[in-house]
Formats: C-alpha cells, structure tokens, sequence
C-alpha cells in the first residue's frame, strides 16, 4: 500500500520529456526523432492521418514499444523504471479495451489496485472502498456487482476510465478514447476526462481523430505526419486549413463557432450529382 | 465459499461413514477418535475394522481431497492463462507424458512399478516442458494458439509412443489400461504424503496468483500497463499447474473431467471473477472427487468402477443440465 | 505373463465379450495318414485343413503348449513371443495381441493359431489361403478338452489328443481325490495383479479351485462380473478376511507374502497372519493348456500342508 500524501505529493507530478524517440517496425519507420515535452497538468492532444504515428507514440510513452531515444518521467528514464513503480505513474486505456464478460464491474475496477500490491497480494478492504468511491464519482454506484455482459458502450467506456484512475498514477494516456461513441457519448466522456483532470491534477496525453472535439478540450495539439512532428502549439496554431490539408490529404474548411471555437470540415472533392 | 466448504466436510464425513465393508457408524468414529494425538482412547474395536478404517478407507477419502482438489485448481488456472475455457489440466500434454512414464514403469519387468509415481510424475513434466519451449519460441509469447497446437503435438508424440510400447507389451494391457481411466483403489498414507508437498506448494503458488489471472484476462497490453509481466505470470502458473497436476496423476492415474467441469460449475454458480474461481475451485474440485470416489466403491461393491467413467458419467449428465439452466438469463462465458 | 487374464482383458476390451463355439472332432479318430483333408470346426466357422501341416505358426502361448503335449511339436514353425514354454519352441518377436498378417505370411505357415483375433484377420489369412483356428480363453475345462481334440484333428495327432486328454482329467481326478476337503466356507483371495483384479469361481482358475472346495472372494460382486474378473475394492477384501492368498502377480509385479504383509492394514487378515499365503506362477495360472495339473496339484499340496 502507497500513502495517499506520497502518490498525491510534487514530488511524482508528471512531466514526460521525449527526447529523440524513434521507433522502427521493422524496416519501416514508424516514429522519427519525437521530441517534444508535456507541462504538468496539461492536456495534450495527438492528431494525424492514420499511420502518422499518433498511438505508436502513445505506446512508446506507455513502455508498449521498443524505442530508441529517451522518454523521462518528472527527470526519470521510463525504460529503467521497475515495472510496478512505472504502473503508479502511468495509466493507459486502449483504443478496445478487452472487458471479461462475467466479471463484475467492483473486481473490474480493482484490477487498476495492481501496481499497489506486492506480486501474491490480494486487494484489501481500503481498495474495495476506493474502488467503490470512484465508481460513485463516475454515477456509478448502481452498478457496481453488475457482471461487465450487461452494460452498455458508454458505461463500460467509464468502467475502463475508473480502473485507469485506480491505478492513481499522475499521467493518463488515452488511445481514441471516444472512437465509439455517439456524438453526445464523445462529449461526455471528454467532459468527464476533463473534469478528472482538473479534480486529479492530471496530466493527460490521448490520440483525437475529432479535431473539432480535439480543439474544445485539449491544451496543446501535435499534429504528426510519417512518424514525425510537424506541427506543435495550442489548437488555434495547429488547426489551419493549410496544414490540415496537407497532411490529412483531404480538403478542410475551418469555420468558427458562435463562441469562437475551431469547426473542421472536412469537404468531398467531387461535386454531389443530383438525379432528378 | 463457506457454503462449499460445509458441503466438503459433508460429503468427507459421509465418504468416510460409508464402504462396501459395512461398518457401523459408530465403528468408523471410535476408530477416528482412537488416533486423535492427545485422546488416549483404548477402542474395543477389532484389528481388522481399525485398519480398514484407517488404513484403507481414510487414506483414500484424503487421497481424492488432493487429487481432486488439484486437478480443479489445475483446470481453472490453465483456463486462465490461456484464456480459454477449454483448456483442461492435461492440456500442454501431462496426461500423454504421464502416460508414457507410467507405462514405461508398468512394462519394465524389473519390478520398476514401484517407481510408478515418479515415472509418471516426470514424464508428465518433461512433455510440459516440451510444449512451453517448442510453443513459446513459435510465437514469442506464451499464450495463444501456437503453445495449444505446440501442446497437441507433444501429446499426440507421447501417446505414439505410449501407444507402441502398450502393444508390444499387451500382458500388461490390463494395469496401463486401469492406470489411464485412473483409480484410488490402491490409496495409501505413503501416496498422501507422497505428492502432499507438491500439491500443497502448487495449491499456495496458484492461489496467490488468482488476481494475477483476472490482470492476463485484460489483455497483453493492460497487464503491462498494470505492471504486470504477462509471460512471467503465464510460465510460474503452468510450471505450478503443471507440477501439481502431474503429481496427482501420478498416484491416481489420468481422472478426465474434474479439470473442466468443476471450474465451469464454479464459474457459471458463484463469481467469474479468477480471484474466487480459484480457492473456490479448489474446495469443490475436492468435494467433487471424493463423491465420484464414493460412486466408484459403492455402485458395484464390493467390485471397483474405474474412477474416470463415474467422473466422465455423473459429471457430464450434471454439466449439461447446469448448461442449460444457466443459460437463459446468462451467456455463459 | 499372465495370459489368460489378459488374454481375456483384451478381448473384453477390444471386441466387448467372446463366444466360443469350439473346435470340435468331427468324427472317430483316424489314421493320421489318411486323415486328410481334415474339416475342423472352429469359433470361426469350419475350417478346412487340405494336408498334414508342416508350418505352423502358433500366436497363443497356451495352443503353443498343447501342441507340444499332443506330439505336434515338431510341425510348429515359428511360435509368438509369449510362448515361452516349453523353452525348445521355435520363439519369434511376433505378438499374438498386435498380429500382422504380412509377418506371419513371412514364415509361410499352412495353420495358424490364435487366441485373439482382431477384426478382419481371419479375412486377410483366407485370401492369402492360410487356414486360421481360432481357440480362446477356454471358459471352461470341458471347452480345454475339446481344443485339444481339435488341435488334434488339425494336425494329425488325433489318438494323442484323445489320450492326452484322458491323462488331464485322470490327474484331475486323482488329485482332487487324494486332498482331503476343506472346512466348507473356506474362501481364497485372487491376486491377478496388485490393483486387486481377481479372479471369480465362475472363471477357469475359479472351477479348478472349486473342484478342490475353495470359494473365491470375489463371488460377492457377482461371479460373472467384468467377465469373472472384477477389480474389488481392498476394504472388501479385509473385511471378506479370505482364508486364503493366492498371488498370480508374483512374476509380473514381483507379489509375494512379504509384500502382501507390509500393506498398509493388511497384516491383519488371516491369512497373513498365519503365511497362508501361496506364489503361482503368473503363466501356469493363466493358461488352460497342459499345465493346469502342475497348478492344481500346488494348490492342493499347500492346503495339505497347512492342514498338516
């Protein structure tokens, strides 16, 4: 068992710096020399075509891929860590997570105790109540015996949310976190994100494919193309059409909502044919 | 849990009550009370009664405790590490590696069957052995269907081979036949003490690991996120599983179906979770046996039933009917 | 070896049950010359027998031995790994439980004899124009007669089976006349190997050991349970306390009185206490061929002997 004071203390804030990471499948190149660093408390969004190398720099982060380079956590070498000690600072949520149909939602979510027990432990009572007390967070309360076969998309998306903030650890990353959503869903969840956030003082790192979505929560946008940065700012910088066009090989619009927020739409380069 | 506790002591008290040499129920406690340590009990029981007592009947209704009691837990852990709810205890090849040492020990006319135990014992580990190296190298990774298949084949060689020297030896068809359908009828304290440390220290490795089990369930990735390392948690399991199984077999001969059937009943009854699965497994794996041992004395007594048909021919009829049942209001898995 | 037990074991297991029909002497005995072509009833049907055979191959360890007790020993051409008695029988690596019909062509036999015949053999030997007698486990003592006057039939030593015949049942007879009877009740125990199969009085060895007044213990479980076979539960035999021992395991699994005695609760019984406790040979007591009498008479000489 960690003490609450040391898990919520300065002293394991995240902070991750990348420093030169590259990542090869093979012979292809999948990530060529990232360095780029996330603030404390930030939020930073990863955006790109597909096979820009958006997760493939979630994983190197999550110690999911071999890389080359150097990825520091608050001044440590992630790679170095011990497995555990590493488990407590970074949580990670898949694009699909694999739910065990029977389980029931309590022992779901307990299974984000494992980086606090020792390698034949059991969780205790305190974990069942901590466990319990984020279900309740996440309006779940009601839930908590139902076996994981009977919930719908949108609560098993909070169930896999609950069991990464189990783990307590300062940096969340997300892979896609609402790729299957509805549209009030994706809100919801971002919304949730967010809220934890700022109520955990987390630092998040997710891959976005909505980049209208994208531009109204997170801090800061890396744009990526074949494995390397080519943009990097705050979503008022990075969402240029000009840019977008590029390297989403698709022709956008970028409107302005009636709050000022950033609109991307994506235009259909043929001309709609009207049967009449 | 409790409850499947109680329902063990039950059904070892009523085991141990009953036998086809027709003692009185108050024979069977005078001699249990006569060998409590601190009750000096001069029991006016006959010679010949006390040692069926404790001599024949108690140390079989023990021997089906563990014997049982491992190959659930055995089942229920390879179900876990392989994530797959077919998987039984003689999966990777234990079953047809113990075989052929059994055999080799029945056939060798140099009295060798008195090393029967540990034959079977080592032959069940080594064909494990060989289908983790041989499986593990093919993929990377030890899960999955490449150490599956890896296991098929190493069963399907052991049992060649088993098979061949069964048929050049066919005088001593009839012991490598009763061995494989499996059997307590020759228990003894020695066999107890014989695999109780094995499967004690397998019954502790595999137990500890019951959380562990429901981490691999999340997927590769999590467990790894979780701090957890998969092929590590993948090989201690099998290599316990596979230890205190091949000890079990190796003084029952090859029980089918306890590895199967008792995870599943726990599984579709209590809680899917791994982490009650196990221990709950385990208690009624043994339950489970010590009933079928009961069966296997008394359907024909005073002759024996080979214990892996009563298994097989109470235990599948009992499964589809749970099966069925259950599935209405709950997919099953 | 113990033959009989397995032999019967495999074909319980193997083919589910037997039914012997029997070789049978088709008519008064005749010169052994003019004998032929011979027509000998068999469990396969009739088989015939065109002239004296001069190659036979024996795959059944106790058809092995009555050959050689009716004379016929020296028409045997090649016998199967099992039939080690008499020790000058032509032995070969061949196994009468795994036969293969290219190997057994291989020594050009004009008779075959079995004792277990695994399905579609008897088909492959009439393409190959090999007569093939079928004698197994005799269920009965009357049935071991009758494959001795068959055998007799099939290879021209009819008057020696007829006599040989005659010799079995008069040293029977004798033997069971000079042991004086047992207290009635007397029961034996059955050790064909030491998971406690046993033998019950409707078996072969069950009528041999009736005829001298012993009971077998095994009878409780129904004497024609698992074939008169059955495995019996050891508190049973505890409690059944059976007079007497009688170890058929003592060369295969190396059965003696000692190791009887230092089973766990076994020191017990009777007849451990008291040595009553007999060796036999594991092949004598299996087979139903000319060595019965040598069983027999061990049995009864024991009895006398701890009546004595």
């Amino acid at each position: 068992m960690v003490d609450d004071d040391v898990t919520s203390s300065d002293l394991v804030r995240g902070q991750i710096e990348l420093h030169d990471v590259l990542v090869h499948y093979h012979d292809s190149v999948a990530l060529n020399s990232v360095t780029h660093r996330v603030d404390f408390g930030e939020w930073l969004g990863l955006i790109g075509a597909n096979g820009a190398g958006k997760s493939t720099l979630l994983r190197a982060i999550a110690r999911l891929v071999g890389y080359q380079g150097s990825i520091r956590i608050h001044g440590c070498e992630t790679r170095s860590m011990h497995r555990r000690e590493f488990a407590r600072l970074v949580a990670y949520v898949p694009q699909n997570p694999q739910f065990p149909a029977q389980m029931r939602a309590i022992d779901y979510v307990a299974l984000g105790r494992t980086p606090y027990q020792g390698y034949f432990g059991a969780e205790s009572e305190h974990d069942r109540e901590r466990c319990a007390a984020l279900l309740a967070r996440l309006g779940m309360s009601h839930l908590i015996l139902r076996p994981l076969s009977t919930m719908s998309g949108g609560e098993l998306q909070r169930l896999v949310l609950s069991r990464a903030l189990a783990q307590e650890a300062p940096i969340l990353l997300l892979d896609e976190p609402t790729s299957a959503m509805d549209l009030g869903r994706r809100v919801e969840a971002l919304e949730l994100v967010d809220e934890l956030r700022v109520e955990r003082q987390l630092t998040v790192v997710s891959t976005l494919h909505d980049l209208t979505l994208a531009a109204q929560f997170v801090d800061r946008v890396l744009l990526l193309a074949k494995g390397s940065v080519v943009a990097d700012g705050v979503p008022d910088v990075v969402l240029i059409e000009e840019s977008l066009n590029q390297h989403f090989d698709v022709k956008v619009e970028i409107l302005r909502s009636t709050d000022n927020g950033i609109v991307v739409v994506p235009r259909r380069s043929r001309k709609k044919v009207h049967h009449d | 849990m409790l409850v499947a506790i109680a329902f063990l002591v039950v059904v070892i008290l009523i085991s141990t009550a009953i036998g086809p040499a027709d003692l009185s129920l108050s024979t069977v406690v005078e001699v249990l009370l006569s060998h409590l340590p601190l009750l000096h009990l001069h029991s006016s029981v006959s010679a010949l009664d006390q040692a069926i007592v404790w001599q024949i009947r108690l140390p079989r209704v023990v021997l089906a405790v563990l014997v049982g009691s491992m190959l659930a837990l055995g089942g229920a852990s390879y179900q876990g590490v392989f994530r797959n709810p077919l998987a039984d205890p003689y999966l990777l090849g234990v079953a047809a590696g113990a075989g052929l040492g059994a055999t080799i020990a029945i056939v060798t006319p140099s009295g060798f069957s008195e090393f029967l135990p540990l034959a079977a014992f080592l032959g069940g580990v080594v064909a494990v052995a060989l289908t983790y190296l041989t499986g593990a190298k093919a993929s990377g990774h030890s899960s999955g269907p490449s150490i599956i298949l890896a296991g098929v084949a190493v069963a399907a060689i052991f049992t060649a081979i088993q098979t061949n020297i069964q048929q050049q030896h066919a005088a001593d068809l009839q012991p490598v036949y009763s061995w494989i359908l499996g059997s307590l009828s020759v228990a003894t304290w020695s066999d107890v003490t014989l695999i109780l440390p094995y499967v004690v220290l397998s019954a502790a490795i595999l137990l500890a690991h019951r959380r562990l089990l429901d981490v691999l369930r999340l997927g590769e990735e999590e467990a790894m996120t979780l701090g957890v390392n998969p092929n590590r948690v993948r090989l201690v399991v099998v290599a316990a599983a596979t230890m205190g199984t091949a000890a079990a077999v190796s003084v029952s001969g090859l029980i089918g179906f306890v590895g199967i059937i008792v995870p599943h009943l726990v599984r579709l009854t209590a809680n899917a979770s791994y982490r009650v699965v196990l221990p709950v497994s385990l208690v009624s794996g043994a339950s489970f046996l010590v009933l079928a041992d009961l069966c296997a004395r008394m359907v024909d007594a005073p002759g024996e039933v080979p214990l892996g048909v009563v298994t097989a021919f109470i235990g599948g009829p009992f499964f589809i009917f749970v099966l069925r049942s259950r599935r209405s209001h709950q997919g099953v898995l | 070896m113990r033959f009989i037990r397995t032999g019967l074991s495999v074909m319980v297991l193997l083919t589910g049950g037997l039914v012997w029909s029997g070789a049978s002497a088709s008519g008064a005995a005749t010169t052994d010359v003019s004998h032929f072509p011979v027509k000998v009833k068999t469990s396969m049907g009739t088989v015939t027998i065109t002239s004296r055979p001069h190659a036979i191959v024996s795959l059944s360890a106790t058809a092995t031995e009555m050959l050689y007790a009716i004379g016929a020993g020296g028409q045997v051409k090649a016998v199967d790994k099992y039939s080690n008695y008499p020790t000058n029988a032509p032995i070969t690596s061949l196994n009468g439980f795994s036969v293969s019909a290219e190997a057994i062509a291989k020594y050009k036999p004009d008779l075959v004899i079995v004792s277990y015949e695994p399905a579609s053999f008897g088909a492959q030997m009439a393409k190959l124009k090999i007569p093939v007698i079928y004698d197994p486990a005799a269920p009965t003592l009357a049935v071991a007669y009758q494959q001795y006057l068959g055998l007799g039939e099939a290879t021209g030593h009819v008057q020696q089976a007829v006599n040989e015949v005659q010799k079995l049942k008069s040293t029977i007879a004798g033997i069971v006349r000079s042991t004086p009877r047992v207290a009635p009740g007397t029961t034996y125990y059955w050790e064909l190997d030491p998971t406690y199969y046993s033998v019950t009085s409707s078996t072969f060895m069950g009528q041999l050991m009736s005829l001298l007044g012993l009971k077998s213990i095994a009878d409780a479980v129904g004497v024609n349970s698992n074939g008169g076979y059955p495995q019996l539960n050891s508190e049973f035999i505890l409690k059944a306390n059976p007079s007497y021992i009688f170890l058929a395991d003592s060369k295969c699994c190396h059965a003696s009185a000692s190791t009887v005695a230092s089973r766990p609760g076994w020191s017990v019984m009777s007849a451990v206490a008291t040595r009553r406790i007999l060796k036999l040979d594991d092949d004598i007591a299996s087979r139903w061929g000319p060595r019965i009498t040598i069983l027999l008479r061990q049995v009864a000489d024991f009895l006398k002997s701890q009546k004595g």
